[in-house]
C-alpha cells in the first residue's frame, strides 16, 4: 500500500471490512440452511397446499314426489352471478358495491352485508352476487369482463316448490347455511361450509342427509388469483336420493281448498291412514311461499316479505298441525270413553250416567249444552253430552285421567318426521300449580274441566288425530309419518324406508308405535257412539255419506269462556274422524280457528276430503249421495 | 504509446472481476426467465448486459483520476436528474413512486437514483482522498454528510426509501477509512443495535412509526402469525418459495411459486427467492460464494490502489454492494422488512445492471493504473 497514513491502521480497517462482508454473507447462508434444509419440507407442503385447490361440484338434490309419483319439489338450473374471492384480494370490495348494485339491480346494503359476512370466513372461495340472473344481467357481466374480471356467471340449481304455498309446512324449504349454523356441532361435524344450501325446515330439513347427496370435487392447480391452471382429478358428485312422501296430492289439494274457503281462513286439516300412520294430507292455513327462501331471500323485496311473515299476527310460518295447541273440546271425550271402560269405572252393561243439564260443584254450576236424561255411553258420545262426561271424569278422578293421557301418548309428541313439534299440556296437579299458583290445590271442578277438553287439555291436532284414529283401530297407535320411500340412487326399486328412520328413538318424548289393550266389545261401544255422531242423528249428522260410514266426533273449543264467543274470540271448530267406521281406511281431522261450532265448520271440511278420497278409491261406484242437510245449504 | 497501454492493460486487466460479474448477470437472466417465462425481461437483461459491458470497458480504460476531477460536475448533473425526475410529466410514477425518467423511443426508462451513486462516490473519494495526517474532523464529517444528504433527500421525495438507504453505506465506509476513531465506530454500532428496539418501542408509543412501515416490521418479528394475505403476504410467500427449494431445488418451473404468481415481483426484488426455488440450497450457496469472491477481489484491488482516492472509490462500491445484497437477501429470507432494494447483478433492471458495471469499471480502472504515475 502506497498511501498508508499514520493516523490509522488502514490495513487493519480494510481487513475488518473484508471480515464483515464474509460474516454478513455467512449470516445469509445460515438463514438459508434453516429455511431450506431444516424446514424445507414444511414450506414445500405449504406451497403445495396453496396451489392445489378442491373445487366442489354440487350434488343434484333429490326430488320429492307424492305417493302416486306426482312431482312436488325439484331443482332447476338457473344462472347466478358469482364474484371470485381470490380475484378481489387486495381490492377494496366496498368499491365494487356501487357498480354491481347499479349494473345488476341489487340492493347495495345486502351486498355490503354479504361482503362483511365473507370477511370472517377464510375458506370462502366465491361470493354469490345475484341468483337467477336474467339475460340482461349476463350480458352486463360479459360487457364488464375487463373492469370486473372477478365476476362470472355460473349455472346453479334452484329449488322450486309448489305454487300458492301448498304443502309449505310439510315440505319446508332450503336456504343457505347461516354463520350461526356453521358453528353448531351437528353441521360443523359434517364439514358444512359457507354457501352450502341445506334443508332448513320440514322434510327438507329432516331428510337433508339423504336428499343432499354427496358433493363431488375438482382437484385443480390454481395461481394466486384462483385462476385454474390445470385439472388434476375429478370426482363426480353423488346425486341425492329422491324422496316419496305419503302425501296424496288430490287429498292435499282438497284440504288446502277447504281451508282457503273456510270462515276465518285459519285452520288445519290432516288426513292419515290409520292402518300405518301415513299422512295423506296435511294443510295448515294461512300458509307461505317456500320459494321465498330458496329464491328471493337475498333480495330486498324477499327480506321484506320474510319480515312481514314473521310479524304477521296470523302466524303463517306456523305448522298448526304440529306446532299449534288448542283445547280439544268434545273430541277429548273419545279417549275419555275408551279409558272409562278400560279402567272399569263404567261397564258396557252399566255405562249410563246422569246428564242433569250440567253439574253443581260447590257454588259453581257447569252446564251441559242440552239435557240428555241418563244416557248410556253410545248416546253420550253421539249427542256429545257434557254432563255425562263431567260425571265420568269425577268417577275416573284426576289419576284416571292422567293414566288415560299416558296410555294415549297425549303427553308426548306424535313422533311425526317433521321438526319443531310442540308438546301438549295435559291435566295434572302440577300443571294447575304452574298455571294458578295462588290456588294450586286440585279440586273436583278441575277434574270436571279436564274431562271435557277444556282449561287443562291443550293439544296439537296431530296428537288428537293419532288418538282418535287409534281408538278407531281398536287401540293400534301408529306413528304419523310423511316418508314413504327414499329411492335408491340409480335404479328404481325396493323401498329404502324404515319407520324409525329420521326420528331419534332415544328421545323419551317421541313415542313408539303401541297397541292399547282394548277389549273388542268395549271398542265396539265407542265406535258405535262415533258412528252415531254422523250416521245416527248425532252432532255431525249433516255430513252423513251414503255408502261410506264416517265415524267421528265434533268439538267446540272455548277460546275465552262460555257465552263470550264472538269475533276473534269465537270458539275453535273441531272435527276428528275416520272412515269407514268398522273398517278404517282413512282418518281426517279438521280444525277451523275461531269459526264456532264443530259441526258447522270443521265437519263439512272433513266431508270434502272424504268425497275426494271416495272418488279416488271407488271409481266404479256412483258418487255418494249428499246428505239432506248439505243439500239445504 | 497506445500499444504500450493496451499491452499493459490486457495484462493487468482484472479479468476475474469482469468474468464473475458477467457470469452472475447471465445466471440472473436465466432466473429471470424462470420467474417470468412468458415475458421478455430476461432478453432485456442480456441486452442490458451488452450495454453495461461497453460502459464498463469505457470507464475501465479511461483514467479514474480524470473522472474524479470531473466529480463536482457529474454530481451537479446527478442532482439535476434527481430534481427532473420529481417533475410530473417527465418522471414516471409506478406504484406511487416517481423514480423513473422515460427515454425517447423504445429505450424504456431509467432510474436516476441508481446512477447518482457514482458521482456521490466520486465526490466523497475526491474530498476524502487527500493525504491524511490526522483524525477525522468535524468539518470533514459535516461536508461528507452534506454530499450524501442532498441526493438522499431528493430520493426520499420520490419517495423511494429503499433506494435512499443504499446511499448510507457509501459514506459510512469512507468515514471509517478516514481515521474515524475506533471507539466512535464501536459506539455507533452498539448504539444502532441497542437503539433499534428502543426506536421501535418509542416509535409505536408515540405513533411516529405507523401504517405500512410498522406493519412490515411487525411481520418480520413474527412472520408465521402475521396477516398472510395482507402486510405479511410478501414475506410469507417469499419464505415459502425459498423453503420449498430445499437442497437441490423444487421440480420444474411449470407450476412454480412465481409462475403461479404467488411470489410477487419475482424478477426484480424477489429474484433470490426464485433462485432458491429453482436451484435450492446448493445454488444459493454458490451465488453467495460468487458474491464473496467478487467482493474480496474488489477489496484486494482497493488495497493495491496507488492512491487513497482510488481505494476509497472501490471501497465505497464494496460497501454499497454488500449492503444491497444483505438487505435484499435478508428481506427474501424473511428476517428484514420488505423494502424496494434490488439484488445487484441479479434483479432485472437496466439501470441497476448498468450502474453496477460502471462501478466495477471504476474498480478496474483503479486497478489498471496501480503502477502508472
Amino acid at each position: 500500500m502506497k498511501f498508508v497514513d499514520d493516523s490509522q491502521n488502514l490495513r487493519g480497517r480494510l481487513r475488518l471490512i473484508q471480515a464483515l462482508v464474509l460474516v454478513l454473507l455467512g449470516v445469509l447462508g445460515v438463514r438459508l440452511y434453516l429455511l431450506q434444509i431444516i424446514n424445507g419440507w414444511r414450506y414445500a407442503e405449504i406451497a403445495e397446499n396453496q396451489r392445489i385447490r378442491l373445487l366442489p361440484i354440487p350434488a343434484p338434490r333429490g326430488v320429492i314426489f307424492d305417493r302416486n309419483g306426482h312431482l312436488l319439489v325439484d331443482s332447476r338450473p338457473i344462472y347466478s352471478v358469482i364474484l371470485s374471492r381470490e380475484d378481489t384480494k387486495g381490492i377494496d370490495r366496498a368499491s365494487l358495491i356501487k357498480p354491481l348494485s347499479e349494473g345488476l339491480g341489487i340492493d347495495g346494503e345486502i351486498l355490503r352485508e354479504r361482503f362483511d359476512q365473507v370477511k370472517s370466513q377464510p375458506a370462502f372461495e366465491s361470493i354469490l352476487i345475484k341468483a337467477g340472473a336474467s339475460q340482461t344481467d349476463i350480458a352486463w357481466v360479459d360487457a364488464h369482463q375487463l373492469e370486473l374480471p372477478a365476476l362470472r356467471v355460473e349455472q346453479t340449481p334452484q329449488r322450486r316448490y309448489p305454487a300458492n304455498g301448498m304443502l309449505a309446512h310439510v315440505l319446508g324449504y332450503v336456504q343457505e347455511i347461516s354463520p350461526e349454523q356453521l358453528e353448531e356441532p351437528r353441521y360443523k361435524d359434517k364439514h358444512y361450509k359457507p354457501g352450502d344450501i341445506i334443508g332448513q325446515n320440514g322434510l327438507e330439513a329432516v331428510y337433508d342427509d339423504y336428499l343432499r347427496g354427496r358433493e363431488g370435487y375438482r382437484k385443480v392447480i390454481v395461481d394466486s388469483r384462483g385462476h385454474i391452471q390445470k385439472e388434476i382429478e375429478v370426482v363426480p358428485p353423488e346425486p341425492g336420493q329422491d324422496l316419496v312422501t305419503t302425501i296424496d296430492l288430490d287429498l292435499q289439494q282438497a284440504a288446502e281448498e277447504q281451508l282457503q274457503k273456510s270462515a276465518t281462513k285459519r285452520g288445519v286439516i290432516v288426513a292419515m291412514d290409520p292402518n300405518n300412520g301415513e299422512i295423506m294430507a296435511m294443510a295448515s292455513y294461512p300458509t307461505f311461499d317456500p320459494n321465498l327462501f330458496s329464491q328471493r331471500i337475498t333480495t330486498k323485496a324477499g327480506r321484506a316479505e320474510y319480515a312481514a311473515l314473521l310479524n304477521d299476527p296470523q302466524t303463517p310460518l306456523l305448522n298448526r298441525a304440529i306446532q299449534a295447541k288448542y283445547p280439544p273440546g268434545s273430541t277429548w271425550k273419545i279417549p275419555m270413553a275408551v279409558a272409562g271402560l278400560q279402567q272399569g269405572v263404567i261397564t258396557i252393561d252399566k255405562s249410563s250416567l246422569v246428564c242433569g243439564g250440567g253439574i253443581q260443584i260447590g257454588n259453581k254450576f257447569t252446564r251441559c249444552m242440552g239435557n240428555h236424561g241418563t244416557p248410556d255411553l253410545r248416546t253420550a258420545i253421539t249427542k256429545s253430552c257434557d254432563g255425562y262426561f263431567y260425571r265420568l271424569g269425577l268417577k275416573m278422578t284426576i289419576t284416571g285421567i292422567m293414566a288415560m293421557v299416558d296410555e294415549f301418548d297425549l303427553n308426548r309428541r306424535s313422533g311425526i318426521d317433521l321438526p319443531h313439534e310442540s308438546l301438549n299440556y295435559t291435566p295434572s296437579p302440577e300443571l294447575k300449580a304452574k298455571m294458578n299458583p295462588r290456588d294450586s290445590e286440585w279440586r273436583d271442578i278441575d277434574t270436571v274441566y279436564s274431562s271435557f277438553g277444556q282449561v287443562y287439555d291443550i293439544v296439537t291436532p296431530i296428537t288428537m288425530l293419532r288418538t282418535v284414529a287409534g281408538a278407531g283401530m281398536g287401540g293400534k297407535l301408529y306413528i304419523p309419518h310423511l316418508l314413504k320411500e327414499l329411492r335408491p340412487i340409480g335404479q328404481p326399486g325396493e323401498a329404502d324406508y324404515r319407520p324409525s328412520r329420521g326420528f331419534q328413538p332415544t328421545d323419551p318424548q317421541r313415542p313408539n308405535p303401541k297397541i292399547l289393550p282394548i277389549p273388542e266389545e268395549q271398542h265396539k261401544v265407542v265406535v258405535d257412539g262415533m258412528w252415531g255422531v254422523v250416521n245416527n242423528g248425532g252432532t255431525g249428522a249433516s255430513i252423513k255419506m251414503a255408502g261410506f260410514d264416517i265415524a267421528g266426533k265434533t268439538g267446540t273449543a272455548q277460546v275465552v269462556g262460555l257465552g263470550k264467543d264472538s269475533g276473534a274470540n269465537k270458539d275453535h271448530s273441531w272435527f276428528v274422524s275416520y272412515a269407514p267406521a268398522y273398517k278404517p281406511e282413512i282418518s281426517v281431522i279438521a280444525l277451523i280457528e275461531n269459526a264456532g261450532f264443530g259441526a258447522a265448520h270443521a265437519a263439512p271440511a272433513v266431508r270434502a276430503i272424504y268425497d275426494v278420497y271416495y272418488k279416488k278409491t271407488r271409481p266404479q261406484q256412483d258418487e255418494p249421495k249428499n246428505s239432506v242437510a248439505l243439500r239445504i245449504r | 504509446m497506445v500499444a504500450i497501454i493496451q499491452r499493459r492493460s490486457l495484462r493487468d486487466f482484472d479479468w476475474l472481476i469482469a468474468v464473475l460479474a458477467i457470469a452472475i448477470v447471465c445466471f440472473g437472466a436465466w432466473e429471470i426467465h424462470n420467474a417470468q417465462p412468458t415475458e421478455t425481461y430476461w432478453q432485456k437483461q442480456l441486452i442490458g448486459l451488452g450495454i453495461a459491458l461497453v460502459a464498463m470497458l469505457a470507464i475501465a480504460f479511461s483514467d479514474y483520476r480524470r473522472l474524479v476531477e470531473l466529480a463536482p460536475f457529474l454530481y451537479a448533473l446527478g442532482l439535476v436528474l434527481l430534481v427532473i425526475v420529481l417533475i410530473p410529466g417527465i418522471g414516471m410514477k409506478i406504484n406511487g413512486q416517481r423514480c423513473w425518467i422515460r427515454l425517447p423511443g423504445s429505450l424504456g426508462q431509467f432510474q436516476p437514483s441508481e446512477f447518482v451513486k457514482i458521482p456521490v462516490v466520486l465526490m466523497l473519494a475526491r474530498y476524502f482522498g487527500k493525504h491524511r495526517s490526522g483524525l477525522l474532523t468535524w468539518k470533514e464529517l459535516f461536508t461528507g454528510c452534506v454530499i450524501l444528504g442532498v441526493p438522499m433527500a431528493l430520493i426520499l421525495l420520490e419517495p423511494d426509501t429503499g433506494q435512499s438507504i443504499t446511499y448510507l453505506p457509501l459514506l459510512a465506509i469512507v468515514l471509517f477509512l478516514s481515521s474515524m476513531r475506533m471507539w466512535v465506530v464501536a459506539a455507533v454500532l452498539v448504539g444502532c443495535i441497542a437503539g433499534a428496539p428502543l426506536f421501535y418501542t418509542v416509535g409505536v408509543k408515540t405513533g411516529l412509526l405507523h401504517g405500512y412501515k410498522l406493519e412490515r416490521i411487525n411481520v418480520i418479528l413474527d412472520p408465521e402469525n402475521a396477516d398472510k394475505r395482507g402486510y405479511g403476504y410478501h414475506t410469507w410467500q417469499s419464505m415459502v418459495t425459498v423453503g420449498e427449494g430445499g437442497l437441490m431445488g423444487a421440480r420444474g418451473s411449470e407450476y412454480s411459486q412465481s409462475s403461479l404468481k404467488f411470489l410477487p415481483e419475482p424478477h426484480t426484488d424477489f429474484i433470490f427467492a426464485v433462485t432458491a426455488e429453482t436451484t435450492g440450497f446448493v445454488g444459493c450457496l454458490l451465488l453467495l460464494a460468487s458474491y464473496a469472491l467478487l467482493l474480496t477481489r474488489l477489496i484486494t484491488d482497493a488495497r493495491r490502489s496507488r492512491d487513497r482516492t482510488g481505494m476509497l472509490v472501490i471501497m465505497a462500491i464494496v460497501g454499497g454492494l454488500i449492503f444491497q445484497i444483505f438487505i435484499n437477501v435478508g428481506m427474501v429470507l424473511g428476517f428484514l422488512p420488505v423494502i424496494g432494494v434490488p439484488l445487484p447483478l441479479m434483479s432485472a433492471g437496466l439501470s441497476s445492471v448498468l450502474a453496477t458495471f460502471i462501478a466495477i469499471g471504476f474498480a478496474i480502472s483503479v486497478q489498471l493504473r496501480r503502477f502508472v504515475n
